[in-house]
């Protein structure tokens, strides 16, 4: 609430610069009759910039950082003792304080933590009051001088170019730096696993069998030690892509090139939205439908034929995943199908080529590179999909291309050791971010590739 | 009755529209884009062995007409095609009338050179292939080889027959594309602009070409240069808002046109 009100009043005042700073230009141009070098309003949004964006990148350096500085500070009211003791762990502390701090309160505290927690308390209030007088002041001083600043021969239109264009930049900036932050936690996380593990034992070991350290130290039954190779989670997610694909890959380019060359105008503008439906179902929707519509039904007829059907398959999973991916495949299809000129069928229809053969032999040629690319972008889908495996294809990490068969894949794996208790040290846990990190240099690389095809395929033409 | 027709159409031609030995006969043509007549009531005769070009201003009908001979326009949604067009007196309208073979006999050049993206071979041998012209492989080289020296493109290319189609010039393309179509031996060949696209020394390599083709083929050109129709045609006609204004000699429309909107148009008034 009060980050609301400081920020509301410092728009206030940013827009109280908007129309001061609109009239003065209009009174410039009033008294001197002669033209302004920009439109009054870019003076007005110029004052307005001027005092609004300062203020607000050090409300946010303010807020952000005003955690770790206490963090740091409240170091010295934690007594000696505590900190001595063989077990202290300072983030453990730090939370304690910080539930104490919100009100959350488990048992009775020690008083040191109360202590703390109102000491903390104390310094919020006044770093809210810092906040408020240093933002406030900010923009109030920098709008100001951005109003002195107005004057026949400011440039203002120049200036707030500027100014919106650093905004574009910083905030293309800020996405870029995320992705890359993300990438090398997963690869500082994934160094430290293999500081545990070799990583030729995880690249082509054939068995995964994570355990927690505890369990073994308790001898709880599983003899030897964790074994972490990822090939059958490799194995099980390509596996299931490869069902995805047979499925989506006929289906999504078939209806694709009905769509984009029999279909008449009527017929694509109603079906195309309509398989682009289909992209738009949650995931975790599908899941379920392949958890209990699809599995049992495969159960029950693979019985029919004698066949024995785990109750968590690898083509259940696969079925459901391929309809998910047919419209990725045929909305992509369909466009670089329609992007085939128009001059090249004419061409095969002077010939006396019939509708068929000039699809066939002209049309999806011209057109084979983009639908490459668009079969890459869906197998990179396919690979990342959790919720549909995680539903539907079980857990147990089994080396096999029997697609009745239960398997795991990289991203459930990933999510069944990263979801609940957690020893984060452990090398188990660390094999998430491994699983993560080789999935992603997949990814990355099959997008890469698609890119590169589509690249290669748009200079074909012009 | 069909008499009284072709009477009805003269009153708006001028100019002889019938040919002795005629191998495409339009007659009464109407053609329509949905409710937008497109070509009002045109009555021609083409006849065999003969290059006659189609003039006229911008959008008045010579593409749409062109297209109705090899029925290109069946490939428009909204085009509607009226009236009666024969070759060597087989109305191409009907109903037992397949188009596969028809567009076979009729070839056709359009404005842009449009190569397939695939080799040059492979773009003259497509339509020997699809109709089965060739009975193996060494008579489908025979074809591909004759026709692209008809084309006069053999000596650039002879040493390059695998490479693509699409990275020849502009004008080794367009006549890429004409060798393409006489490979399947046609007896016409429309051309729509085939010129428009090209420097003037791709297009006089193709005008003599063209020359040349007439002596084996029916050609009918389009074409917005007075001076290439004079060039290349014998006979001319003058299309005017989806009417045929004037048919005659080349030369004769060219000196003495009839009709004064032809007039008009030769000497530059109507663009
Ligand atoms: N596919 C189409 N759908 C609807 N109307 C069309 C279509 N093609 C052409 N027309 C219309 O038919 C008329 C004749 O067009 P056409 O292309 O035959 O003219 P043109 O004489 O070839 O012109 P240009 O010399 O510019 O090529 C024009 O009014 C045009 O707007
Ligand atoms: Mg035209």
């Amino acid at each position: 609430m009060f980050n609301f009100y400081l920020l509301s009043s410092v728009l206030l005042i940013s827009l109280i610069f908007f129309f001061l700073g609109n009239n003065r230009a209009k009174n410039l141009v009033k008294l001197n009759q002669k033209n302004l070098h920009s439109l009054t309003h870019y003076y007005g949004v110029y004052s307005l910039l001027v005092s609004l964006l300062p203020a607000l990148g050090i409300f946010f350096i303010f807020t952000i950082c005003d955690d770790l500085i206490f963090a740091e500070l409240i170091k010295k009211y934690i007594p000696k003792e505590v900190v001595a003791s063989k077990d202290y762990n300072f983030t453990i502390v730090l939370a304690q304080i910080n539930n104490s701090v919100e009100g959350l309160i488990f048992g009775t505290p020690p008083k040191w933590v109360t202590n703390a927690a109102e000491i903390w308390i104390s310094w919020i209030h006044k770093s809210q009051i810092i906040t408020v007088i240093i933002c406030i002041s900010t923009a109030l001083i920098s709008g100001f001088l951005g109003y002195k600043k107005i004057s026949g021969n400011f440039r203002s239109r120049n200036a707030v170019e500027k100014i919106v264009m650093s905004i574009l930049a910083v905030s293309s900036v800020i996405a870029i730096l995320t992705t890359i932050a993300i990438i090398f936690s997963v690869v500082f996380e994934s160094i430290r696993f293999f500081a545990l593990i070799p990583y030729d034992e995880f690249l082509f070991g054939t068995v995964w069998n994570p355990q927690f350290e505890g369990a073994e130290r308790a001898g709880s039954g599983q003899e030897g030690l964790s074994q972490y190779g990822a090939i059958p989670l490799f194995a099980g997610t390509f596996l299931i892509s490869i069902i995805a694909l047979c499925v989506s890959v006929p289906v999504g380019l078939f209806s694709a090139i009905y769509l984009s060359e029999y279909a008449t105008s009527k017929e694509r503008v109603f079906f195309k939205p309509l398989l682009e439906i289909l992209a738009g179902i949650p995931t975790v929707v599908y899941g379920f439908f392949a958890a209990l519509t699809v599995a049992p039904f495969l159960r029950s007829s693979g019985s029919i034929f004698g066949l024995d059907v785990a109750s968590e398959s690898a083509l259940a999973a696969g079925l459901v995943m391929g309809i998910m991916i047919i419209p990725f495949i045929s909305s992509l299809s369909d466009d670089v199908i329609n992007a085939v000129p128009q001059s090249l069928r004419d061409a095969g229809y002077g010939l006396g080529s019939t509708k068929n053969e000039t699809v066939i032999k002209i049309v999806l040629p011209a057109a084979l590179p983009g639908i490459v690319a668009s079969i890459i972008l869906a197998v990179s889908r396919a690979v990342g999909e959790t919720m549909i495996v995680v539903m539907a294809a079980g857990l147990a990490a089994n080396l096999t291309a029997n697609p009745l068969e239960a398997v795991t894949t990289v991203t459930s794996q990933i999510v069944t050791i990263l979801v609940g208790d957690q020893e984060f040290e452990s090398a188990k846990t660390l094999s998430a971010f491994a699983l993560a990190l080789t999935l992603i240099v997949i990814t990355l690389a099959m997008n890469f590739y698609a890119l590169h095809v589509v690249k290669k395929y748009r200079e074909q033409y012009e | 009755m069909n008499n009284i027709n072709d009477l009805k159409s003269l009153e708006l031609t001028v100019g002889d529209v019938f040919s002795k030995n005629a191998r495409l006969k339009a007659r009464n043509v109407n053609v329509f884009y949905g409710n937008n007549k497109a070509i009002d009531n045109v009555t021609i005769d083409i006849g065999s062995k003969e290059v006659i070009s189609f003039i006229g201003p911008s959008g008045c009908g010579k593409s749409t007409f062109l297209r109705c001979f090899n029925r290109m326009n069946d490939t428009i949604d909204s085009c509607v095609v009226q009236g009666e067009i024969t070759i060597d007196d087989e109305n191409i309208y009907d109903k037992k009338i397949d188009v596969v073979p028809l567009r076979a006999r009729i070839g056709m050049v359009f404005q842009k050179p449009n190569p397939f993206p695939k080799s040059i071979y492979d773009n003259v041998a497509y339509g020997p292939r699809i109709h089965g012209l060739s009975e193996n492989k060494e008579h489908l080289d025979v074809i591909v080889e004759e026709s692209l020296k008809r084309a006069g493109l053999w000596q650039e290319v002879s040493d390059r027959l695998q490479s693509p189609g699409t990275g020849l010039s502009g004008g080794q393309q367009q006549r890429l594309c004409i060798a393409r179509a006489i490979a399947v031996s046609p007896e016409v060949i429309l051309m729509d602009e085939p010129c428009s696209a090209l420097d003037p020394i791709a297009t006089a390599k193709i005008e003599d070409l063209i020359h040349e083709l007439g002596n084996d083929y029916s050609i009918v050109i389009v074409t917005h240069s007075m001076q290439q129709a004079a060039r290349v045609s014998k006979r001319t006609a003058y299309f005017h808002l989806g009417k045929l204004i004037e048919v005659g000699k080349t030369k004769e429309i060219f000196t003495r046109p009839q009709h004064h909107q032809t007039e008009a148009y030769i000497s530059g008034k109507i663009g």
